[in-house]
């Protein structure tokens, strides 16, 4: 699974990477990059996902060969 | 062909515009040409809002800023949020572009543009649009001081 990350999150994970471990959906998804980094918690507590052009739910699965974009809380404008 | 009294553009040309503008823009924006292409002749009141790059922030002197996108959400997003504005007060004209990379004190970050028959529309509107794009739309904002130290986000003082 690749795993593309923004903003804030970039200070704890690279910008881009593969994901080696089974996630069936975004809580086991956060569980496995807290295994990566842990200081993250917070931050992941409050992102969003999303697969190219649409957010996802909690409860979506996760298929291994999925793009999931992670997005912290907006600070446009 | 009908022309806008005020501007002499073609309608045709400014009823696709909303459709033809970049949304997201690496390039400086160009708040002047922007407004010069946002009149319709329905139109009475036209409201333009520019986010622009302030030099302090909570007491800290800011350096510049840095703007980034997750572009094919926040571009479906925003022109979501502009058509749903559109509808909801009835405007004749609603635009919006974003500024990504790094931007100097007192660029535009953000311009929206309104109009409307009468102000009131394109007053509540343009404050409704600006405040989605500020807490919905997939777009981060990265402050860099003077005093060397860097701040993602969670900054937003509205």
């Amino acid at each position: 699974m690749k795993i593309h990350v923004y903003a804030t999150l970039k200070d704890y994970f690279s910008s881009e990477f593969e994901l080696n471990a089974v996630a069936r959906n975004t809580d086991e998804l956060k569980l496995r990059l807290l295994e990566i980094n842990d200081g993250a918690k917070s931050i992941l507590d409050n992102c969003r996902f999303a697969i190219e052009e649409g957010f996802i739910d909690h409860d979506h699965k996760l298929k291994e060969n999925d793009t999931v974009i992670i997005i912290p809380p907006s600070s446009g404008g | 062909m009908i022309r806008s009294s005020s501007s002499l553009l073609p309608v045709e040309v400014n009823a696709s515009l909303s459709e033809t503008l970049q949304v997201i823009s690496a390039e400086p924006l160009d708040v002047v040409a922007l407004l010069s292409q946002a009149h319709h002749p329905g139109a009475g009141a036209v409201v333009l809002f520019s986010g622009e790059v302030r030099d302090s922030n909570k007491g800290r002197e800011v350096a510049c800023l840095e703007y980034e996108a997750y572009a094919p959400l926040a571009v479906k997003m925003i022109h979501e949020i502009l058509a749903e504005a559109r509808k909801k007060w009835g405007l004749r004209l609603a635009i919006a572009q974003h500024r990504i990379g790094r931007l100097s004190i007192g660029e535009s970050a953000v311009v929206v543009i309104t109009a409307s028959a009468h102000r009131r529309e394109a007053y509540e509107a343009n404050q409704h649009i600006i405040h989605r794009i500020k807490h919905e739309v997939p777009i981060w904002k990265c402050e860099y001081f003077t005093d060397g130290g860097h701040q993602w986000g969670n900054n937003c003082n509205c």
